[in-house]
C-alpha cells in the first residue's frame, strides 16, 4: 500500500525563485530527503517534496515551506538542504527564518508581516500545490465549481458573478457578470471566450504567477465563463516571453481534457469546450481587447474602433467574452462559495481582493493579494516594510503606463477602482512601484511616454504623433533645454490623446504625464527654470560629488564607479591636517580622499548607492563644471 | 545523423499547422525559436501555405517584438527596462552593457556571439534590476558584476556551450 | 431611425455611420482618411464630433465609424471639437509638411501653425492606411503597414519592388496627400519602383491598364463576362449600343 505522506516540503519554483537557483535547491532537498528517509523516525513520518508556484515574496527567494507545520525558509541555498530536512518535525532551522526589523526570527507565514495583511482568493492555491499535478488541484477543491456550474441554469451562473461584484482585473474594471450577460443577449452563434494573459504592464507579474502556479484555476474560470455565455471554443492568449506559464498551462489543458473537464462531453453533461493557447507576439497594445482579437485571428495587433463592443462582435465578428487571468482565477471561488460571500470583502464599488506587485524602492517586494480598500500606506509600510534604506518616500506609481504617480499626501487613500481614478491614477493590472527621493518624476514621465512610443500600434494620429512630440518635449526638459511653453504644450497634447485617440491605450497614454505634472510640477519647473534635477538622476544636469566632511574614506564609491570617474587622492599629510577644519582629526588625515571627475561622471548613481554615509551627493552639473 | 536543411526545417514547422491564417503567428514564432530569426524563405513558404499575401506576414514580422528579420547573436542579453528595473538603474545597466560589448541595443556583436536588447518587463520585478541571458535570469545585478556575467558567455567562458 | 445633427432632424438606416448621414443632410465634417468605398479606417481622427446617445453621456467620437442610434444627438462643431481638430491638424502637418490636397486647406481654415520641428520636411504620408485598404480590397494586397508606433511606414514586402503588385494604381488614386508616385508615359507605368507595360484599347487606342491588372481582373471575374480588352469608356459605349440594339 502506498504510504500517505504526512508532511510536505514545498519548494517555490516560480520564475523569481528559479532565477535564484530554486531548481538546484529542490534537487538538493530531494537527495537529502532520500538519504534521511532511510532512518526516518515514526513520529516524523514520510515526507513528500513538491515543486510549487510563486509564493510572492520573490525578493527573498528561493522559499521552502514545511507543511502542515507552517515553517517557511527564505534565501535557501542547496547547501542548506540537510539542515532543512533535519528540521522537519523538529526545531526550525533558525538561520533561514524570516527576520523583520526587530531581528526576531519568524517561523510561521501568518506571523510574517509580508503575509499577515494578505487575503488570498485569486492566489489561494499558489505555493500550496504542484501546478503540474491535477490531483493537487482536485484535492484543493478544484473543478467542483465547474461541476456545480454544469447543474446551474446560465442565468444563475451569471447572477452569482453579478452578485459577487467582480470587476475586470486587467485594467478597465468592467463588471464581469454584466459582460457575460451582455454577450449572452446576442443570438449570434458561435460565441467565444478568451483569457487575456498578455500581461504587458511593466512592473506587474500577477498573471504570470497565476498561470505558472495555478493554471487550472484559470482554465476552470474560463470553462465556467464558456458555460455562462454558451461558448464551445476558447483561447488563452499568453505572452510568449512567459515560457514557464505557457508550458504549465499547456500541461494543465491536457490534464483537464484527460480528466473530462474539457472536450466534447464535459463531465458527462454533453457540453463541449475546446481551449487552446495562443502565444502573444510581444506587443503591449495586444492587451487591448480588439488588438488582442486581431492578433488571435492572425493579423497585426491593431485595435479597431470599439463603438460596437466585443461582446457583440469580437473574434471573427462573433460575440466574444474576454476576461483577464486574475479575474478568471476568482470565478471558481465565487461559484463555490456564492457571490455574496465574495462580496463581503472589499469596498462599496470594488469587491473582493486585488493582487498587486509591490516593487521598487520598498524593503519587502513581491506579489501580494489584499482586500480592495487597503490604504497605500498599509501596502507600503505594513506589507512592504517601508522604503528601502529608510529613505524618504516620494511617489507610488500605480496601474502601469495607463496609470499615474501618487504623492505622499495621498498615502491614506483607500485603494479601489474609483478612488484611484479620482486621483488621476488607476488600479490597472495592479503594478505598485514605490519611488524614493532618488527618482526623478520628469524622467519617470519620459520613461512611460518613451515606452508607449515604442508600443503604440501607430494607427491613429494622436497616439502615434502626439506621443512622439510628448517624448521629444520631455527629453528636452530632462536634458535642460526645455522651453517655458513646454508644460502647456504637454497638456494640450494630453487632452488630444485622452479625447481623440482610437483605443484605450492611446486614451490613457497621457496619464503618467498628467499625474506627474499635477503632483510634482515643481520638479518640472526646476528642470525648466533652473536646469536642475532635484532627484539627481538626469545625466545632462547632474554630477556626483564626494562631501569630504561626511566621507569616511571607505572606498565604496571608488569600487562602485563603472567608468573610473572616482579618483583616489593621496592621503592628506599630517602637516596639512593641522590647518583648517582637519585639525584634531588625525585619523581622517591618514586616509585617502576621494573626488569625482566631473567630466568622466555619467551620473549613474552607483557611487551614491554604494555610500553608506550619505557622503556622495548629486549636484547640479553646471555649478561644478563652471 | 544527417542535418536537416533550412528548407526542410521550414517545411516541418509550417506543415505542423493547418493552412489557416490564425496559425500564422504561431508558425512564425516557431521559426524564430528554431533559427533565432525569420528567414525570408520561411515567410515566403508560409505565405504560400496560408494562402495569404507575403507583405502581411512581413508586416507582422516587423510589428511583433518577438519576431525579427535579422539573425541574432549566439547569446541574447536582455536588459529589463520595466519600471521597477528602471528606477533601480537599468539605464546605467544598458550603458554598462554597451560599454563592455561596444554594441547598442538591437545590435549583434561583430563576432556574432551576442545580441543586446532592452525588454519591457520580464516579470521578475522583485529582483530588479534584472538581466536575462538566453534563459537564465540574473537578479539584483550591479554594474560591477556586469562584465563578469557577460564574459562567462564568451567563448571558453563558463556559460558558453 | 431618427437623430439630430447640429439641430437638424435626420433619418437614417440602422448600421449607417454619422458622417454619411450628416453629409446627406448637407453638413460637412472634415476628414482625410475617409473614403466612402473603403470605410472603417478611423485613423486620421479629424472627423471628431460630440455624440450623445439617448439617455447616455456625451462622448467625443469619430463620425466616420460611429453608428447611428435612435434619438442620437450630434454636434459637429463645438469649442472642444475645434480645439481637438486643431491639435490633430498640427500633428498631421508636422508629420507630413509636404502633403498635397486637403490637409493644407484645413490647416488654413482652422488657423493651425506648425510650431513643431518636422522629422522630415519632404514627407507627404500621413499613414492613414487608405492605400493599404485599397490594395487589399481591389488588388492583391501588395503593400501593408510595417513596424509600429512612431516608426510605422507603408511598405511592400522586404521594402523591395513588390512582385505581386499589378500596377492598377488604386493606391495612388485614393491617397489623399499625393504620396504615392505613379507615372505613365503612354507606353508604360512606374509605381512602387516597378515598371509595367500599358495595354492600349483596340477601339480608341488609349493606354488604359497594365497587362498584370487585366490578367488579375480576368482571373477574379466570376459570372459576368466583360470584354476586358476594351478601355472602360469604350466598354460602356459598346454596352449601351448593344442594349439599344437588343
Amino acid at each position: 500500500m502506498a504510504e500517505v505522506a504526512l508532511r510536505q516540503l514545498l519548494v517555490c519554483c516560480g520564475t523569481g525563485c528559479l532565477a535564484n537557483d530554486a531548481r538546484a535547491v529542490a534537487d538538493a532537498l530531494e537527495t537529502a530527503l532520500q538519504d534521511a528517509n532511510l532512518d526516518i523516525s515514526v513520529e516524523r513520518g514520510s515526507v513528500e517534496l513538491k515543486r510549487t508556484g510563486c509564493n510572492g515574496f520573490c525578493e527573498r527567494g528561493p522559499i521552502v515551506k514545511i507543511h502542515p507545520d507552517d515553517v517557511s525558509y527564505y534565501r535557501v541555498k542547496p547547501e542548506h538542504a540537510e539542515s532543512i530536512v533535519a528540521s522537519i518535525g523538529a526545531e526550525p532551522y533558525k538561520p533561514l527564518l524570516f527576520r523583520g526589523d526587530d531581528k526576531q526570527p519568524v517561523t510561521r507565514q501568518v506571523d510574517n508581516p509580508f503575509y499577515a495583511h494578505q487575503t488570498k482568493i485569486a492566489l489561494r492555491n499558489i505555493g500550496q500545490i504542484d501546478p503540474l499535478n491535477i490531483d493537487d488541484y482536485l484535492q484543493a477543491g478544484g473543478y467542483l465549481a465547474l461541476q456545480k456550474a454544469l447543474l446551474m441554469p446560465t442565468d444563475e451562473i451569471i447572477a452569482a458573478v453579478v452578485a459577487s461584484g467582480l470587476r475586470g482585473r486587467g485594467g478597465a474594471g468592467f463588471p464581469t457578470g454584466i459582460k457575460w450577460r451582455s454577450a449572452n443577449s446576442y443570438p449570434s452563434l458561435p460565441r467565444y471566450v478568451v483569457c487575456n494573459g498578455d500581461e504587458g504592464d511593466p512592473g506587474a507579474f500577477m498573471d504570470r504567477s497565476i498561470l505558472e502556479g495555478d493554471p487550472h484555476s484559470v482554465i476552470e474560470g474560463l470553462a465556467i465563463a464558456a458555460l455562462a455565455v454558451g461558448a464551445e471554443q476558447g483561447f488563452l492568449y499568453i505572452r510568449d516571453e512567459y515560457g514557464l506559464a505557457v508550458k504549465n498551462v499547456a500541461a494543465a489543458l491536457q490534464a483537464a481534457a484527460d480528466c473530462g473537464y474539457l472536450g466534447d462531453d464535459i463531465c458527462g453533461s454533453g457540453r463541449k469546450l475546446s481551449l487552446e493557447i495562443v502565444r502573444g507576439g510581444g506587443a503591449f497594445v495586444c492587451g487591448e481587447s480588439t488588438a488582442l482579437m486581431s492578433s488571435i485571428e492572425g493579423y497585426v495587433g491593431e485595435p479597431r474602433a470599439k463603438y460596437i463592443r466585443s461582446v457583440e462582435r469580437g473574434l471573427w465578428g462573433q460575440p466574444t467574452v474576454l476576461n483577464n487571468v486574475e479575474t478568471l482565477a476568482n470565478v471558481p471561488y465565487i461559484i463555490t462559495f456564492g457571490g455574496a460571500e465574495y462580496a463581503k470583502v472589499g469596498t462599496a464599488g470594488s469587491k473582493g481582493t486585488k493582487v498587486f506587485s509591490l516593487v521598487g524602492k520598498v524593503k519587502r517586494s513581491g506579489l501580494v493579494e489584499v482586500p480592495m480598500g487597503v490604504t497605500l500606506r498599509s501596502l507600503i509600510y505594513d506589507v512592504g516594510g517601508g522604503i528601502a534604506q529608510d529613505r524618504p518616500f516620494k511617489a507610488i506609481q500605480t496601474g502601469g503606463p495607463s496609470g499615474g504617480c501618487l504623492p505622499e499626501s495621498l498615502l491614506d487613500l483607500e485603494v479601489d477602482f474609483e478612488s484611484l481614478l479620482e486621483h488621476h491614477a488607476m488600479v490597472g493590472s495592479g503594478g505598485m512601484i514605490v519611488m524614493d527621493d532618488r527618482s526623478c518624476m520628469v524622467e519617470v514621465a519620459h520613461y512611460y511616454v518613451d515606452f508607449l512610443c515604442g508600443e503604440s500600434c501607430g494607427k491613429c494620429t494622436p497616439c502615434r504623433e502626439g506621443l512622439r512630440h510628448m517624448r521629444d518635449i520631455l527629453a528636452g526638459i530632462c536634458a535642460g533645454h526645455g522651453q517655458p511653453s513646454d508644460i502647456d504644450e504637454l497638456e494640450e497634447l494630453a487632452f488630444c490623446l485622452q479625447e481623440a485617440a482610437l483605443c484605450a491605450l492611446g486614451k490613457t497614454a497621457a496619464n503618467p504625464v498628467l499625474s506627474t505634472l499635477r503632483y510634482f510640477r515643481e520638479e518640472f519647473e526646476a528642470h525648466l527654470n533652473e536646469q536642475r534635477c532635484p532627484a539627481g538622476v538626469c545625466p545632462s544636469l547632474t554630477v556626483m560629488q564626494v562631501d569630504s566632511e561626511a566621507c569616511t574614506a571607505c572606498g565604496a564609491c571608488f569600487k562602485a564607479c563603472p567608468v573610473g570617474a572616482v579618483h583616489q587622492l593621496a592621503a592628506v599629510g599630517a602637516a596639512a591636517a593641522v590647518d583648517e577644519h582637519q585639525a584634531g582629526n588625525d585619523k581622517k588625515a591618514d586616509k585617502p580622499r576621494y573626488e569625482v571627475d566631473v567630466m568622466a561622471c555619467t551620473a549613474c548613481g552607483s557611487c551614491r548607492e554604494a555610500c553608506r554615509f550619505e557622503a556622495v551627493k548629486a549636484v547640479k552639473k553646471e555649478a561644478v563644471c563652471a | 545523423m544527417v542535418e536537416k536543411t533550412e528548407a526542410e526545417q521550414i517545411q516541418e514547422i509550417i506543415q505542423h499547422y493547418p493552412g489557416q491564417r490564425r496559425h500564422a503567428l504561431a508558425a512564425m514564432q516557431d521559426m524564430q525559436h528554431c533559427f533565432n530569426y525569420l528567414p525570408r524563405a520561411g515567410l515566403v513558404a508560409l505565405a504560400e501555405h496560408m494562402h495569404c499575401p507575403l507583405v502581411q506576414l512581413y508586416s507582422m514580422a516587423t510589428f511583433y517584438k518577438a519576431l525579427s528579420l535579422k539573425p541574432k547573436g549566439r547569446h541574447i542579453i536582455k536588459v529589463c527596462d520595466g519600471t521597477a528595473c528602471h528606477i533601480k538603474g537599468s539605464m546605467s545597466m544598458i550603458d554598462g552593457v554597451q560599454r563592455h560589448l561596444k554594441i547598442s541595443p538591437g545590435d549583434v556583436s561583430a563576432d556574432g556571439q551576442f545580441s543586446v536588447e532592452t525588454v519591457n518587463c520580464l516579470g521578475t520585478c522583485a529582483l530588479a534590476p534584472v538581466l536575462l541571458v538566453d534563459e537564465k535570469h540574473f537578479g539584483k545585478v550591479t554594474l560591477g558584476q556586469l562584465p563578469q556575467v557577460i564574459d562567462s558567455y564568451k567563448p571558453g567562458g563558463g556559460n558558453d556551450g | 431611425m431618427r437623430l439630430t445633427i447640429d439641430g437638424v432632424a435626420c433619418e437614417a438606416e440602422a448600421g449607417e455611420f454619422v458622417k454619411a448621414v450628416a453629409e446627406r443632410a448637407g453638413i460637412t465634417i472634415p476628414s482625410i482618411c475617409h473614403h466612402s468605398a473603403l470605410p472603417g479606417l478611423a485613423a486620421c481622427r479629424l472627423c471628431l464630433v460630440e455624440a450623445t446617445p439617448a439617455g447616455k453621456r456625451t462622448e467625443v467620437v469619430t463620425s466616420c465609424v460611429y453608428p447611428v442610434s435612435e434619438g442620437l444627438q450630434v454636434v459637429t462643431m463645438s469649442e472642444r471639437i475645434q480645439r481637438l481638430r486643431r491639435t490633430v491638424l498640427k500633428l498631421l502637418i508636422c508629420r507630413a509638411p509636404a502633403a498635397e490636397g486637403r490637409l493644407a486647406e484645413y490647416c488654413q481654415e482652422y488657423g493651425v501653425q506648425n510650431n513643431f520641428t518636422p522629422p522630415d520636411p519632404d514627407e507627404k504620408c500621413i499613414l492613414c492606411g487608405l492605400c493599404v485598404k485599397a490594395c487589399e480590397e481591389l488588388g492583391p494586397a501588395a503593400i501593408a503597414t510595417v513596424m509600429r508606433g512612431v516608426d510605422k511606414q507603408i511598405q511592400s514586402a522586404f521594402a523591395e519592388a513588390p512582385t505581386d503588385c499589378i500596377g492598377c494604381s488604386s493606391c495612388a488614386k485614393v491617397c489623399p496627400t499625393g504620396k504615392i508616385s505613379c507615372t505613365d508615359d503612354g507606353e508604360s507605368r512606374v509605381i512602387w519602383g516597378k515598371r509595367f507595360h500599358l495595354e492600349k484599347c483596340p477601339v480608341c487606342g488609349r493606354p488604359f491598364a497594365t497587362s498584370e491588372e487585366l490578367a488579375w481582373l480576368t482571373h477574379r471575374q466570376v459570372g459576368e463576362s466583360l470584354d476586358l480588352t476594351l478601355c472602360p469608356s469604350c466598354r460602356a459605349q459598346q454596352a449601351a449600343k448593344q442594349s439599344v440594339r437588343g
